[in-house]
């Protein structure tokens, strides 16, 4: 009976672990990515089949557990990657990305697209982007703070959920946030807050789940992340707290590698991937904003977000050059 | 003349189980090696864009400090537990000794949230005592809600190491103290806790190991950086700085620490104490020992089961239905299913490996602590860094990583559940090979025929027991699927993981709540099929 039981386990196994067959003649292009992106909830399934009845080619989606493991895992495969793009990287992260030197440039031209400022990186792609933001629930907190010194105000019991800036891309907008709000006082907002932040979570997801049991009073999201709960749960008691320092800016990027054997054929996906086409995917599979506005405009329920501006953003080799000092020196805060 | 040889050396020379135990330790040293010269290697090639400031000393002292306290606390939870369910008899005790051993390989994930749900600001009790007037507010934050994650944890796995334990007193001794008329107190510094001592340095250190090496615990427990350790700092070294030299060095200076724990621990000969199948013989105590027995059991066992029913309570709606119906879900069920049955396989065979090798060592020689060391000391290796270094490895042997994905993880996950199977199936080895070395002589039993014999049978218990443990360890794992689990490669913890990393949180809860009740049926399934497998070859 055991052995049926073993024997069993392994055939479904084996049958689990089979490779998806790539024995076509066409070219396949592997992108990898985070796992939210490539997920089946995700924009990956649709952003494929809307590519491939176009390109007579197969997109193949590799999901590590965040654009930075995308990265280090191209990284450590080095020349032998079977990675084309990767896809995910944000503007905060840009810099750790050309450090690699393992991508190439586009080529392309990015005109009148929908984001708060002219893109013209070189190597970088815009996929989507957003705003950071504290995200609350409108039926407990009547009067949410307005400003980072107001919510360094708040009462003790007052409490804020962050991710770590090392390890979660939020985490890092929020350095970098306050920083382009305060720049050298920055570390006075960090010793304001130190009191109301509940924890540091390695990830967003973690930080969101300990928002939602009602654990923390915010959380540290997106601007858009209420959509999600008014589009997919029809649950309108969730809103971001708008600032009149503004949001920091989040556009997330998709870069061509340079030991790809398909550079055209990825180009052409990164240029379709900033049409309206593809960009109507965007809001209600990654809940960001789309970077070119979709025909029939974003999806309901999104015009509902506050309005971030002034949009914030640091210059990327300024935020390459001091990422560091200024994830020290908040956390010197907050020990 | 003749007559004084079997005494000379007593123990039979078994050559195959030398040269097994010897193989296994050496090649799990080796292994570990290689994963780290792998990244050290690796760590050459890349630049990297700058390293955090780090205080290498105050990680240290941290990382002692809480382990330390969990150790201690976990230990003494574990007996009080297991000293409690051993005198009292009420239906479902099976259950609750079944149930105690599946919250130390939760993803800690489950019993973060289990724990929250109880203590948090808007938990349970504040549920009952807000309207009182009194709030424990966000107090399961810091250091307090890391003490008790981990002595929820480890203080089920040493009360149910120690239940089997007092189980395995043999009755005669039992009868022998009933008719001395022992008082409880007599009673537990004669019999209980010369049968507990064998056990205490193999449960201390490596509750320890795995409280110094913790990590989403006190990333989210923690409340921030003030309460870090060297895990995740080294984390941190791979994750944003990529500087996997660092990391080696940090990884390095995390081992010696945790040797500086194994190698007395190892070194402590356990005291053997006779292993026999459960004790028919139940000798309660009266009066107030047993009063107090039931408060503790009852006070106890809240603490313990409220968490876990939370996460049943959380898991069980409707998003329960949503997830059984969904083809990815069954995929990764069988997926975690198959790799938890062959990592199991692997841990058992090699701790019975490993402890049959040392049960032929006298107390005290150099080779018992070599044998045992290297199960402890990949415990001490951080998850990310033995990830990256099978990652480079699989690379390295030209394996493509759909393929080295399901061999890594059943070798890690093996290996990371060797240590509890090591500690569970070693003492009774031990207890086993001296109790029959006269007889094995006598009889001039080959090694394979005192296998069929004499252990196989005695052992279906504690064997069953570390199956189930290792089982569901991999069950649980996080660690190293993380680098290799893909949209098409993927474990219930990792599919449980992307649902909460997708705003999905009910399906996610309801995924571990499905993970908590199959932990739980394969500790209430396997050890009972073990045992009759074991004692059909008996009768």
């Amino acid at each position: 009976m055991v052995r049926f039981i073993t024997t069993s386990l392994v055939a479904v196994a084996l049958g689990a672990f089979a490779l998806p067959a790539h024995a076509q003649q066409s070219p396949t292009l592997t992108v990898y990515t985070y796992d939210a992106f490539a997920a089946s909830w995700g924009p990956g399934p649709a952003l494929k089949e809307g590519f491939e009845a176009q390109c007579g080619c197969t997109i193949d989606f590799v999901a590590a557990d965040s654009s930075i493991g995308a990265l280090r895992r191209a990284q450590l495969e080095g020349e032998t990657t079977s990675a084309d793009i990767i896809l995910g990287l944000d503007t905060a992260t840009i810099g750790e990305g050309m450090a690699t030197g393992l991508f190439t440039e586009h080529g392309l031209k990015f005109d009148g697209l929908d984001i708060p400022l002219d893109w013209a990186d070189p190597v970088f792609a815009p996929v989507d982007y957003g705003y950071f933001a504290f995200v609350y629930n409108t039926e407990d907190l009547r009067d949410p703070p307005s400003s980072f010194e107001e919510l360094a105000g708040m009462p003790a019991d007052f409490k804020i959920v962050i991710q770590d800036p090392r390890a979660s891309t939020p985490g890092l907008g929020l350095v970098l946030w306050i920083k382009a709000a305060y720049g050298d006082r920055a570390i006075e907002i960090w010793q304001g807050l130190a009191p109301n932040v509940l924890t540091v979570t390695n990830s967003w997801s973690e930080s969101y789940d300990l928002f939602l049991s009602g654990e923390a009073d915010m959380v540290l999201s997106y601007t858009t992340s209420p959509a999600y709960h008014i589009i997919a749960e029809d649950d309108h008691r969730f809103a971001a707290a708008k600032f009149e320092e503004g949001h920091y800016t989040q556009i997330e990027v998709a870069g061509v590698l340079a030991s790809s054997p398909n550079q055209d054929l990825a180009r052409d996906f990164l240029a379709w991937l900033a049409s309206p086409e593809a960009q109507a995917v965007i809001p209600t599979t990654n809940w960001m904003y789309p970077v070119v506005e979709p025909e029939g405009g974003i999806e309901p329920g999104f015009e509902e977000m506050i309005d971030p501006s002034p949009a914030l953003l640091l210059d990327a080799e300024l935020v390459t050059a001091n990422t560091r000092a200024w994830i020290d020196e908040a956390f010197s805060a907050l020990r | 003349m003749a007559a004084g040889e079997p005494y000379a050396r007593a123990r039979p020379w078994r050559p195959g189980r030398r040269i097994a135990g010897r193989t296994i330790a050496l090649a799990v040293a080796l292994l570990i090696a290689a994963l780290l010269a792998a990244l050290a290697v690796a760590g050459q090639r890349f630049p990297t864009t700058g390293s955090a400031a780090l205080d290498i000393a105050h990680l240290l002292r941290m990382s002692a400090l809480q382990a330390g306290l969990s150790t201690i606390l976990s230990l003494i939870a574990g007996m009080l537990l297991a000293w409690s369910l051993d005198r009292l008899r009420f239906s479902g005790r099976g259950f609750v000794v079944g149930l105690l051993s599946t919250a130390l390989v939760l993803p800690s994930l489950v019993v973060i949230s289990g724990l929250i749900a109880i203590w948090g600001r808007n938990g349970w009790v504040n549920f009952i005592f807000t309207p009182l007037g009194l709030s424990s507010g966000s107090m399961i934050f810091g250091l307090g809600g890391i003490l008790a994650a981990h002595v929820l944890l480890n203080g089920a796995l040493a009360a149910r190491v120690f239940l089997d334990r007092l189980e395995a007193i043999p009755p005669e001794k039992l009868k022998l103290g009933r008719s001395l008329g022992l008082s409880p107190l007599r009673r537990l510094a004669i019999i209980d806790l010369p049968a507990l001592a064998s056990s205490v340095p193999g449960v201390g250190a490596t509750i320890f190991l795995l409280c110094f090496t913790s990590f989403p615990i006190v990333l989210v427990l923690g409340g921030g950086p003030a309460n870090q350790t060297l895990e995740v700092a080294i984390y941190e070294s791979v994750r944003l700085d990529f500087d996997l030299g660092r990391a080696v060095v940090l990884a390095l200076v995390q081992l010696l620490a945790c040797a500086a724990i194994i190698i007395p621990a190892t070194r402590f000969a356990p005291i053997s104490t006779l292993f026999g199948r459960r004790s028919l013989l139940h000798w309660p105590d009266r009066g107030f020992t047993a009063t107090l027995q039931w408060i503790v059991l009852v006070i106890l066992l809240a603490l313990f089961i409220f968490p876990l029913l939370a996460v049943l309570a959380r898991g069980l709606g409707p998003a329960m239905v949503s997830v059984l119906q969904r083809d990815a879900f069954w995929q990764a069920t069988a997926t975690s299913l198959t790799l938890g049955s062959l990592s199991a396989f692997l841990a058992v065979a090699l701790a019975v490996g490993l402890g049959m090798s040392r049960a032929l060592e006298p107390a005290n020689a150099p080779a018992r602590a070599l044998l045992g060391l290297p199960v402890f000391a990949y415990l001490a290796v951080p998850a990310v860094v033995l990830a990256l270094g099978f990652f480079l490895l699989a690379r390295l042997l030209f394996i493509p990583t759909g393929i080295a994905a399901p061999i890594v993880l059943v070798i890690a996950n093996a290996l990371l559940a060797l240590p509890f199977a090591f500690a569970i199936l070693s003492p009774p080895l031990e207890a086993l090979a001296k109790r029959n070395e006269k007889l094995i002589r006598s009889l001039g039993l080959s090694g394979r025929d005192q296998w069929t014999r004499i252990e196989w049978p005695l052992l279906g218990r504690p064997a069953g027991y570390a199956l189930a443990v290792s089982f569901v360890f991999s069950l649980g794992d996080l660690g190293v699927i993380s680098l290799f689990g893909t949209a098409d490669f993927s474990t219930l913890p990792w599919l449980m993981y992307r649902a909460f990393g997708a705003y999905r949180t009910q399906d996610a809860e309801a995924i571990a709540a499905l993970l908590l009740i199959l932990s739980l049926a394969a500790f209430l399934a396997i050890p009972k099929l073990l045992e009759v497998l074991t004692n059909a070859r008996n009768r």
